[in-house]
C-alpha cells in the first residue's frame, strides 16, 4: 500500500470509528412513543426558570387545524426545541403562541387559561387524542394517522395562513425519483403535491434542500437518520423513518 | 512519498478531522431571527482589537428614516459586515456613521450622559458600542413599528406599505454632505422568466425598489443594464448574490413566501 493511501485509510478509520460506535448501527432508530404522544413537546426554555410549569405543545392537536406553514413560516417558530425565544410578554404582544391564543382565534392568555398549556405533563391530552384518532384514516407508525389522506378526503381542512391578504400558494407538483446511494435499495419517491398540503416551499428551501437538482451536499439516509434533511420532520412529527416503504415503495 | 502525495494526505486528513469534529449545520433549517433582530449587523472591524465593545447596527432603526442609497452609495458603506472598515477617526471626521452622528443630524460621540432615554441615561458611546452591555435603546422597536402595516416576515413590518401610507418619511440627502438627486423617472416593470417548469414568473418593479434605492444600488455592479445580459439562478440568489445581496439580509427574506416575487402564473 502506498504511504499516502495508508495515511488516508488510517485517518478515515480514526475519524469515523468513534462516530460509528456512538451511533450504533445505521438503523438503530429511536424508540417510538405511544401514538398519542408522538410529536408532543414540553416547552421549557424559560418556564421553570420563571417558576412556571413547562407548556405542553401537541403537534397532533395543532396540525388538525393548521398547516405546519402557519407556525414554522409565518409565526417564526424554529425547528429545534428551545431555540425559539417565546416569552409570556411576546405572547401577550401577539407573537408566537399569542398570534392565535388571543381569545379570538383560540383561547387567550388569561390567568384562568394558564393551566391549559402549562401542564408540565407530556402525556396530558392522551384521551382527547384517542377520541380524535378514531375519526381519522389509520396507518402505522407516528400518530397512527394518515394525515395526508385525511386532508385529501376532506376530513381535515388545516388553515394555510393567518394573514389577511396571503400570497397565493404556488401549485408546484413535480414528483421526484431519488435514487438510493446503496445498492439493492429501491429509489425513494418524493411528492411535492403531498408535501404542499402542509408546507410552503420555504419550509424546506433553500435552508434544508437546494433548489437545483442534485446539488444538496451530504443528502443521504445516514444524515436523515441523524434528524437532518427528511429526518428533520420525519422522525419527530410527520411519519417516522421506520416506515421504509412509504418513501421506498418497492422495499419489502 | 512525493510532495503531491503528502499534500493530498494532509488535505484529506484535515478535511476529515474538520468534518467529524465540527458542528454539522447542513440539512437543518436556519434560525428565524426575531423581528427586532432582523437586519442586525455587528460591526467589529477594529472595536474588539481596540478593547471597545463592538457596534450593534439595526437596519430597522435607520431605514425607517433614510434611504438605503444614502448610506450604501453616498456614504460608502459596503454591503457586507466587516468590509467597510469604519474607524473612530473616520467618524469624527464626518465620514461613515459620523456623517449623521455629529450632534446635529443625530447624536454624536461626546462622552456625556444623555437624558431622555427610556430607562437611565447612558454615555453616548454605549448607545452604539453596546455588545455585551444592557443598553435599553432610545427607540423601542415595538413603539416605532406598532402603527405600521404588518407582514409575517423579516421585521414583520410591510415597509413599502408604511411608506406609501405616509407613516415614515425617507430622507435621501444630507444637506452639505451629499448631493440631492432627482427621483428616478424610470418606472418600468420587468418580467423575469423562471427556468423551472411551471414556476410563476417574477415581476420586478423598478418603482417599488426606487423608494429606498437609486439606480446605483444595483447597476451596474450587481446587475448589468442591458436586458438579459446578467445570467443568474435562484441558487446564486440563495447564496447571497444578485437579489440576495439585500433580500434575506435586510429587505424581506426569501425563506418566507416565493409568491412575494414569483407573482405571474405561466399558465
Amino acid at each position: 500500500m502506498h504511504r499516502p493511501a495508508l495515511l488516508l485509510f488510517l485517518a478515515l478509520l480514526f475519524a469515523l470509528a468513534p462516530q460509528a460506535a456512538a451511533k450504533g448501527r445505521y438503523f438503530d432508530l429511536p424508540p417510538l412513543p405511544d401514538p398519542a404522544l408522538y410529536g408532543n413537546r414540553l416547552l421549557n426554555r424559560s418556564a421553570e426558570k420563571n417558576g412556571v410549569k413547562p407548556a405542553l405543545f401537541s403537534h397532533w392537536l395543532h396540525r388538525a387545524k393548521y398547516t405546519c406553514r402557519v407556525c414554522h413560516v409565518e409565526l417564526g417558530f424554529n425547528m429545534e426545541l428551545g431555540t425559539t425565544e417565546i416569552t409570556e410578554a411576546r405572547n401577550q404582544h401577539g407573537e408566537y403562541c399569542g398570534a392565535c391564543h388571543d381569545g379570538k382565534e383560540a383561547f387567550g392568555h388569561t390567568p384562568d387559561n394558564c393551566d391549559r398549556c402549562h401542564t408540565g405533563d407530556l402525556t396530558a391530552g392522551a384521551d382527547k387524542f384517542n377520541a380524535f384518532a378514531v375519526t381519522m384514516p389509520r396507518t402505522s407508525y407516528g400518530n397512527n394517522i394518515d394525515w395526508v389522506k385525511a386532508v385529501k378526503e376532506g376530513k381535515l381542512q388545516p388553515k394555510r395562513t393567518l394573514l389577511a391578504n396571503p400570497p397565493q400558494a404556488i401549485a408546484y407538483d413535480k414528483d421526484l425519483k431519488l435514487d438510493a446511494g446503496w445498492t439493492m435499495i429501491p429509489p425513494a419517491f418524493f411528492s411535492h403535491a403531498d408535501h404542499n398540503l402542509w408546507l410552503d416551499c420555504a419550509n424546506c428551501h433553500p435552508d434544508i434542500f437546494n433548489v437545483k437538482k442534485k446539488t444538496t451536499a451530504h443528502f443521504s439516509m445516514r444524515y436523515n437518520l441523524d434528524g437532518k434533511f427528511c429526518g428533520l420532520c420525519h422522525l419527530r412529527v410527520s411519519f417516522p423513518l421506520d416506515d421504509c416503504d412509504r418513501c421506498h415503495p418497492a422495499m419489502h | 512519498m512525493g510532495t503531491i502525495g503528502r499534500r493530498v494526505a494532509v488535505v484529506a486528513i484535515s478535511v476529515i478531522v474538520s468534518v467529524s469534529a465540527g458542528a454539522e449545520t447542513f440539512g437543518m433549517r436556519k434560525q428565524i431571527p426575531r423581528p427586532d433582530a432582523y437586519g442586525r449587523v455587528v460591526m467589529d472591524s477594529f472595536a474588539t482589537k481596540a478593547q471597545v465593545a463592538p457596534v450593534v447596527f439595526d437596519h430597522w432603526n435607520h431605514r425607517n428614516r433614510y434611504t438605503c442609497r444614502l448610506c450604501h452609495v453616498d456614504l460608502g458603506f459596503a454591503m457586507r459586515a466587516g468590509e467597510t472598515g469604519v474607524r473612530e477617526a473616520d467618524n469624527r471626521h464626518g465620514l461613515y456613521c459620523g456623517a449623521c452622528h455629529n450632534n446635529k443630524e443625530a447624536f454624536g460621540w461626546e462622552r456625556e450622559e444623555r437624558q431622555g432615554l427610556t430607562t437611565k441615561p447612558v454615555e453616548a458611546c454605549d448607545r452604539c458600542h453596546s455588545v455585551g452591555k444592557a443598553i435599553t435603546p432610545e427607540k423601542d422597536f415595538y413603539a416605532v413599528t406598532q402603527a405600521m402595516p404588518k407582514s409575517g416576515y423579516g421585521n414583520h413590518v410591510d415597509w413599502l406599505a408604511a411608506e406609501a401610507k405616509g407613516l415614515i418619511h425617507l430622507q435621501d440627502e444630507l444637506p452639505g454632505i451629499t448631493r440631492k438627486r432627482k427621483p428616478i423617472r424610470y418606472a418600468g416593470e420587468v418580467v423575469l422568466h423562471a427556468r423551472e417548469f411551471n414556476m410563476p414568473e417574477i415581476v420586478f418593479s423598478h418603482t417599488k425598489h426606487a423608494v429606498w434605492n437609486g439606480c446605483e444600488m444595483c447597476h451596474p455592479e450587481i446587475f448589468g443594464v442591458e436586458k438579459g445580459a446578467t445570467k443568474y439562478t435562484m441558487q446564486d440568489i440563495f447564496e447571497g448574490r444578485f437579489c440576495g445581496a439585500c433580500h434575506d439580509k435586510v429587505s424581506f427574506p426569501m425563506n418566507f413566501d416565493c409568491r412575494l416575487c414569483h407573482t405571474k402564473d405561466v399558465f
